[in-house]
Formats: C-alpha cells, sequence, structure tokens
C-alpha cells in the first residue's frame, strides 16, 4: 500500500492543572516546564508519524480546562479523532470530572456513534507520591464507561508518554482499517477532508 | 479602489531626498545630489528643479532666521523639510493634509528608513542608490496603504478589532510575549494578524516600523534582500537586521512599569554565568543589583509624571507632531515623556533638572561600572520592581543587552558624547520655544543629532503561522545561539497554532457604517484611530468629513486652548472635541438643509455634541 498522508486530529481534554499542556509538550518537543500558564482556548502541536508505513501527521490538541474558558475551547471539538481523556491521580475531583469531560465532548464534537468514538484515558502525574486514584479505581471506570485504554503517565518524568500517544493514533487507524475493509484500497479515501474542512469554518 | 488609489496618491505628490555634500561646486549638477525622488517618473529637470529649489529656499530661510525649516507652503503643495547634516528631505503633501500630519509623516519615513538601514550616510556608502530607492518606494507605498483618507491625518496603529474578539484571547497574546521574554535575548515583541496589532509591547511608534517589514513579507514572500533563516525550524522564522536608537533601546530596557527609569540600566556589565542562562522563569528574582547609587533612580513617583498637566501646553502645539514622530531620532532618554507628550509638563523646568539629573546618573554609572560590578546584589527596590510586576527580570535581559552592544561598539566615549548630544538637545528644547512661527514642530537639534546618534543594531525576529505573525527584537546573537531560538520558537509554537486558530474562527466585524453619521475617534498615546470611514465604499461620500477633520485637527494642533468645536456649511456640520489624549470628530449625516447663515437657536448643528455623545458609546467612546 503506498503511503498516505494525513492528518489526525487528537485532543485532550480534562479538569484544570491535570497536566494536558506539559503531556503535549513532554511528547512533541521532550521538554517539561513545571510553569507553565493557564492554557487560554486552545493550542495545539503537529508531530510527524510514520505508523506501518502511512505517514500520519499527528495534530495534538490542547485545551484549557478551566470552566472559564469553555466557550473559547468547544468550537474545536468537532472533527476530532480520538480523545485523550485526562485527570490527575492526585486529584480525585478530575477523575470524577472524567464522565462531564466525555459529555461536552461528545456534546460539541457532534459525535454520531459515542460507542464507537476512540476515548483514550490518561492518569497524570504518576510521578507524584500522594495518589487520590487508585490503579484499580482508574481501570474500572474505563471498563464501565466502554472499554477505554488506560494509561498511568508522568509528563514531568515522560513516563507512558509516547506510548498514550501512540495508542490513541492505532485506536484511530485501527478504525479506519475497519472501514477501509469494506471498500477497495486504492479508492480515494473522500471522508478525510470535508473533515479537516470543518474545522476550518468552525 | 482604483479610484481611492488615484486619490492617495495625488494626497502625497512628491518626496525626495537631496544630498548637498554632492554638490559642491558651481558646475556641479543637482541631479548628482537626488539620492531618491518620488514619482520616479518625474522628468529629471523638474526633479533638479523642484529639489535645487527647495534646498536653496530652506537654507536661504534657515540662515535668515537661524533656525531650521519644517515647511514650505506653495501654492497647491505643502512640502515638510528635514535637514540633517548634509541631507536635505521633503515631503510633499496636497493642501488638504495638516501641516503637522506632513511632519509627521516625513518623520516617519526618515524614521522607517534608519529603522531597516541603520545611518542614512552609511547606508548611501554602503548601498546603490537603485537598492536604497526601492526601499524608499516600499516605505512611500506602505505610508499610502492605509485604509482611509484618514491615516493621512494621524498616524495610526492598526489594530484588531476587539470588540469582535474574545478578550481574553488578547490576554493570550499578551502572554505568549511574556513566554518568549523568558529568554533573557529576547527584548520585547508583538503579535499581528493580517497586518493588524493584536498585542503589543512595543511603543506605538515602534510597532508601526516593525509592521512595515510584516507587511512587506506578507505580500512578497518571495522577496528575500534578507538574511533568513530558515533552520531546523522551518520556513516560518526569519529574521532581518534593524536598527534602534538609543533612547528606542532604553525604552526597551527598562521595566514595564517605570519605563522613563531607562537611562539608568544603560550601562552594565552583565556578569558571565547571567548570559549563558537560557531561560527565566516568572519565579526567578534576578540576583545582581546595582546602581543604587544614582540619585535619580530613587525617586521613581517623580519620574511618573506624564499625568493630569499633559494638557494645557505650549508643547501641545508642536507636539502631536513630535511627540509621535520623533521618536527614533530624539536621542532623549525621556521616552515616556515623548511618548505622552500630547502637550508640555507644565513642571518643565522641573523636569529639565531631572532629565540632567539622570544623564549624570548615566555618566556615573558608566564610569563606576567596574566598581559596581563588585558591589552587586545589595537588592535595590528598582531592581526587583520588574519581577514583582510580572516582568520576568526584563532588566536582566536589558543590562545583558546594554553591555553587549556597548561592548561592541566603539566602547565608553562613544555612548558618552551621546550622552551629551542628548542633554544639549535637551537645553535646545528650551530655546526652541521661541521659534514658534518657523517651527511648529519637534526641537531642531533632533535631526542634527541623528547621525551623531548612534543606531544600535539589534534583529527582527519573525514567526508567521498563516496569517499571524510574531515579531521580536531580539538581540542579534539569538540567531546564531540554535539553544535559545529553539526555546524561542517551541514556548510559543503551540500558543501561536492555537491564537491563529481563535483569530480565524472569530466573525468578521460587522459593517461599522450604519449610514446615519461618521465619526473618528483618535488616541494619541495608543496611537489608535476608531472610525466608520471605511474607505472602500467609494471614499467620495466620506471626503467632505475627512476635509473637515483635517481642519479641526489643524486647529486642534494650533490652538491649544480650543477643546470643541463644530463646523457647517449648507451640507454638512461636524463637532469635534479632543482631550489630553484624544480626538474625537462626528458628523451626522443627512440634510441640515435649513442651516445657514448666522446659526439660530434651533440650528441643529448645536444638538451635535450631544448626538455624538450617544451615538458614540456604543462605539466605546465616552465623552462625557
Amino acid at each position: 500500500m503506498a503511503a498516505k498522508k494525513s492528518t489526525l486530529k487528537v485532543i485532550l481534554l480534562g479538569d484544570g492543572g491535570v497536566g494536558k499542556s506539559s503531556l503535549m509538550n513532554r511528547y512533541v518537543t521532550n521538554k517539561f516546564d513545571a510553569h507553565l500558564f493557564h492554557t487560554i482556548g486552545v493550542e495545539f502541536l503537529n508531530k510527524e508519524l510514520t505508523v506501518d508505513g502511512c505517514k500520519v501527521t499527528l495534530q495534538i490538541w490542547d485545551t484549557a480546562g478551566q470552566e472559564r474558558f469553555r466557550s473559547l475551547r468547544t468550537p474545536f471539538y468537532r472533527g476530532s479523532d480520538c480523545c485523550l481523556l485526562t485527570f490527575s491521580v492526585d486529584d480525585n475531583q478530575s477523575f470524577l470530572n472524567l464522565n462531564n469531560w466525555k459529555k461536552e465532548f461528545i456534546y460539541y464534537a457532534d459525535i454520531k456513534e459515542p460507542e464507537k468514538f476512540p476515548f483514550v484515558v490518561l492518569g497524570n502525574k504518576v510521578d507524584v507520591t500522594e495518589r487520590q486514584v487508585s490503579l484499580e479505581d482508574a481501570r474500572q471506570w474505563c471498563q464501565e464507561n466502554g472499554d477505554y485504554p488506560y494509561y498511568e503517565t508522568s509528563a514531568k518524568d515522560a513516563t507512558n508518554v509516547a506510548v498514550a500517544f501512540e495508542e490513541a493514533v492505532h485506536r484511530v487507524l485501527a478504525m479506519d482499517d475497519k472501514t477501509d475493509y469494506l471498500i477497495p484500497t486504492d479508492t480515494v479515501k473522500l471522508h478525510r477532508k470535508p473533515r479537516s474542512a470543518n474545522i476550518c469554518c468552525s | 479602489m482604483a479610484g481611492l488609489m488615484s486619490l492617495d496618491t495625488r494626497r502625497c505628490n512628491y518626496f525626495f531626498l537631496y544630498d548637498g555634500s554632492k554638490v559642491r561646486g558651481e558646475g556641479d549638477p543637482t541631479r548628482e545630489g537626488i539620492c531618491y525622488f518620488y514619482p520616479e517618473e518625474t522628468p529629471l529637470d523638474k526633479q533638479d528643479l523642484l529639489c535645487g529649489q527647495l534646498a536653496g529656499v530652506a537654507r536661504c530661510v534657515s540662515e535668515l532666521s537661524s533656525s531650521p525649516v519644517r515647511t514650505l507652503k506653495l501654492r497647491r503643495c505643502k512640502f515638510a523639510v528635514r535637514m540633517m547634516a548634509d541631507f536635505f528631505w521633503a515631503l510633499g503633501c496636497s493642501m488638504d493634509v495638516p501641516t503637522v500630519s506632513v511632519c509627521e509623516l516625513l518623520d516617519h519615513l526618515i524614521d522607517l528608513f534608519c529603522f531597516y538601514n541603520g545611518s542614512v550616510r552609511q547606508s548611501y556608502q554602503l548601498n546603490s542608490k537603485e537598492s536604497l530607492a526601492a526601499q524608499w518606494a516600499q516605505y512611500l507605498s506602505h505610508m499610502q496603504s492605509g485604509p482611509s483618507e484618514l491615516c493621512y491625518i494621524f498616524r495610526c496603529l492598526r489594530t484588531i478589532d476587539s470588540t469582535n474578539v474574545d478578550p481574553l484571547l488578547l490576554l493570550k497574546a499578551a502572554l505568549i510575549l511574556q513566554a518568549c521574554q523568558r529568554c533573557p535575548l529576547v527584548l520585547v515583541g508583538c503579535i499581528l494578524f493580517r497586518g493588524r496589532v493584536v498585542s503589543t509591547q512595543m511603543s506605538p511608534q515602534l510597532t508601526m516600523k516593525v509592521m512595515v517589514h510584516e507587511s512587506e513579507i506578507y505580500t512578497k514572500t518571495q522577496k528575500s534582500n534578507e538574511a533568513s533563516t530558515s533552520s531546523s525550524l522551518g520556513g516560518a522564522v526569519s529574521s532581518t537586521a534593524v536598527f534602534l536608537t538609543t533612547s528606542e533601546l532604553q525604552y526597551l530596557q527598562s521595566a514595564p512599569v517605570n519605563k522613563d527609569l531607562g537611562s539608568q540600566s544603560t550601562p552594565h556589565k552583565d556578569d558571565p554565568p547571567k548570559k549563558t542562562r537560557l531561560s527565566r522563569t516568572l519565579s526567578d528574582t534576578p540576583s545582581t543589583e546595582s546602581e543604587t547609587s544614582c540619585p535619580a533612580s530613587l525617586q521613581p513617583p517623580q519620574k511618573l509624571r506624564f499625568s493630569p498637566h499633559v494638557s494645557e501646553s505650549d508643547d501641545s502645539l508642536f507636539s502631536p507632531a513630535s511627540s509621535q514622530s520623533a521618536d527614533s531620532p530624539n536621542p532623549s532618554p525621556q521616552p515616556l515623556r515623548r511618548l505622552l507628550s500630547n502637550g508640555r509638563n507644565s513642571n518643565q523646568t522641573e523636569e529639565e533638572v531631572h532629565e540632567e539629573e539622570s544623564y549624570r546618573a548615566g555618566f556615573q554609572n558608566k564610569e563606576d561600572e567596574d566598581r559596581q560590578m563588585d558591589s552587586q546584589g545589595d537588592g535595590s527596590v528598582f531592581e526587583e520592581t520588574p519581577c514583582v510586576n510580572g516582568g520576568a527580570g526584563d532588566g536582566d535581559a536589558a543590562r545583558g543587552t546594554a553591555f553587549d552592544y556597548r561592548g561592541a561598539d566603539s566602547g565608553n566615549e562613544h555612548s558618552r558624547d551621546d550622552r551629551k548630544a542628548a542633554g544639549d538637545s535637551g537645553v535646545c528644547c528650551r530655546k526652541a520655544k521661541g521659534h514658534r512661527a518657523g517651527t511648529r514642530h519637534p526641537p531642531p537639534l533632533t535631526f542634527d543629532s541623528l547621525e551623531e546618534s548612534p543606531l544600535i543594531p539589534m534583529t527582527l525576529y519573525m514567526h508567521r503561522v498563516n496569517g499571524l505573525v510574531l515579531a521580536l527584537l531580539v538581540e542579534p546573537r539569538l540567531t546564531s545561539d540554535s539553544a535559545s531560538m529553539e526555546e524561542v520558537y517551541h514556548s510559543s509554537l503551540a500558543s501561536l497554532n492555537g491564537l491563529e486558530a481563535h483569530l480565524r474562527a472569530a466573525p468578521p466585524g460587522a459593517p461599522g457604517a450604519s449610514g446615519q453619521y461618521v465619526f473618528a475617534h483618535y488616541d494619541s498615546i495608543q496611537s489608535t484611530l476608531k472610525t466608520n470611514v471605511s474607505g472602500r465604499s467609494g471614499g467620495a461620500t466620506d471626503h467632505p468629513f475627512v476635509r473637515a477633520t483635517s481642519l479641526l485637527h489643524s486647529h486642534f494642533c494650533d490652538t491649544e486652548t480650543l477643546q470643541e468645536a463644530i463646523i457647517r456649511n449648507v451640507s454638512a456640520a461636524m463637532y469635534g472635541t479632543r482631550s489630553v489624549a484624544q480626538e474625537t470628530y462626528f458628523q451626522q449625516q443627512g440634510s441640515l438643509s435649513r442651516n445657514w447663515g448666522i446659526p439660530s437657536q434651533q440650528d441643529s448643528a448645536f444638538s451635535l455634541p450631544s448626538k455624538a455623545r450617544h451615538r458614540l458609546l456604543k462605539h466605546g467612546v465616552n465623552l462625557l
């Protein structure tokens, strides 16, 4: 199969301060900055990947977690290929809020079949010693909500960060492959284009 | 649009730069001295005539009156004139354009040239006339590219329509700029979107200069006369050499709050460990404090005295021009005062005493520099303020810079001379007041000292994300320091991407023209103009408004006590009002058919002020 080029939009959602920006920065630039300011609205970085011979541009969208930035971030949910629901293992409330984040995403991204949409759950800040959310609780939540993959990450010491993002890519590609089986592989894929067009106009 | 263009070009009729040093003897042809002439297609004979005559008249009058000539009026054209050493500039505009504005435009042109090319003399020694002609042409065309005719009257920054943009995004832009400053080699920056300012840390004047380059690379991306660093960071990043005046640099180096303490922070040696540090965080405090010895630095409250008295000034006659335009050539280290000096400081004398004091302080610093190196860390109140205010130790970077260019330059003698020159011109400011008739404009010595005042090379770093541009003034060595370059690049990339996405998604502003009235509101401190004159919808309907504005603006400039005015003819009436920093013009559209002759009690013109107050509120203009 010829290398196809496409852009995958992955969006990081979760409470303010759980480390979404840090995860993105760690993954793309391999840097960690303890003094990041709140993200305002949305930000994004691109990363080129080659997965199974396919060149993929991973576009990671980082969002503002605070409630007051809601109106700024929600217009950018549309067109996401994968959603990374993020909480901090040292903050139980951020874990409890995962449900709300999921709902908000499904609503604003206008997801038609939420049960099929690839979510990945990240429990960040595992480097912190005082945990409030146990591994079991997190796994259980993922299990009950649609069997989402769960990763415990630390942007600070780079634990599992790359693995988590790569999982997201695999999930998306796996979804695409399923649809690919239905159509002959050498046909032009039309459905990606309009989606990115949506992003521009929204 | 074509109609508008022709209108515009008519407004700026001539511009030339004449180098008197090329024409010394009787037999020397005038054209030898013509460095640049606009319009370029003007027949050479005519060029000769105009250059020769204007230069001759100007020289003659200035020698007779022993004061420099600033304007020459012919019947259908008025010329702003600048003389500096052997150079002679003239900008001719139609009579519609207020005299102050013509002078401002000319100053702005010269400033632009110096910003991008350095000293005029040197540029003409190093480059061909042709290549520099292209520069002048570019600045002229930029100057004439304003959205409406009003841009000839007011030098203004084009800003994004903040009513359409979530204020949080403006905050985001400001934070991006601050994040960049964590790299000590970054002085200041601004963020532009589609040729409009989103956020800037620079003075309006400096921002305007930076924008010229931005719009140039935006329109002609292929043209690459300047060293563009297409490094690992991709083609989105470019840099070009620029030149700052000492006063601009001092302004940049001073802390955000106490901007006018600049003169104290200039000569200072940076300690090596500082220099090697790549980043600062908000929590960092500068570990080296010094310069507590200077007396002037102990009185910040007095130094921040740009306040209310600005308005009743006899300088205000001159100043809308001088204050806005003279930014670069004037080496006086009082940028703040200049910036805000839409008028005189009534405590002028005190000010001057101060000025001199701070020069002296500067001297001392210079001389005591070495000694101070040893006495670092005595924690002056001042040096700490920048950090408290989130300035992230600006002082630091500033001092680093100062050392750098001083070091690179000819050294101490040089800077000392500057300061003397600056001091002298301060003295002349006072004298110059006597010459009001001849000189409507900034103190004569500003331009004479232009050549002497050293221009400090800096680098303009630009990072483009589609329509969004991050422009930073950085120390030249940043571009060779790949680690710092990457730091700056990566610290801002994600946010720039995001900001661009947000701004692109913002709905376009509702068409302003409501048809019932026209207004223009100019803020001379921020150099911003709010108006519903679009310029595009066949400027003809707005032309009377522009003319009336031009007329009233001239009156406001000439008559310091004038605060409100209504002018009227048979078909239209306009209300104008001004305060310390703002001018507002309002014209009600529609018929005033019965208003002619001596105004009666019922004359509808008298209701204009209240209408203006009422209508303009929704544009964010408060005239109450």
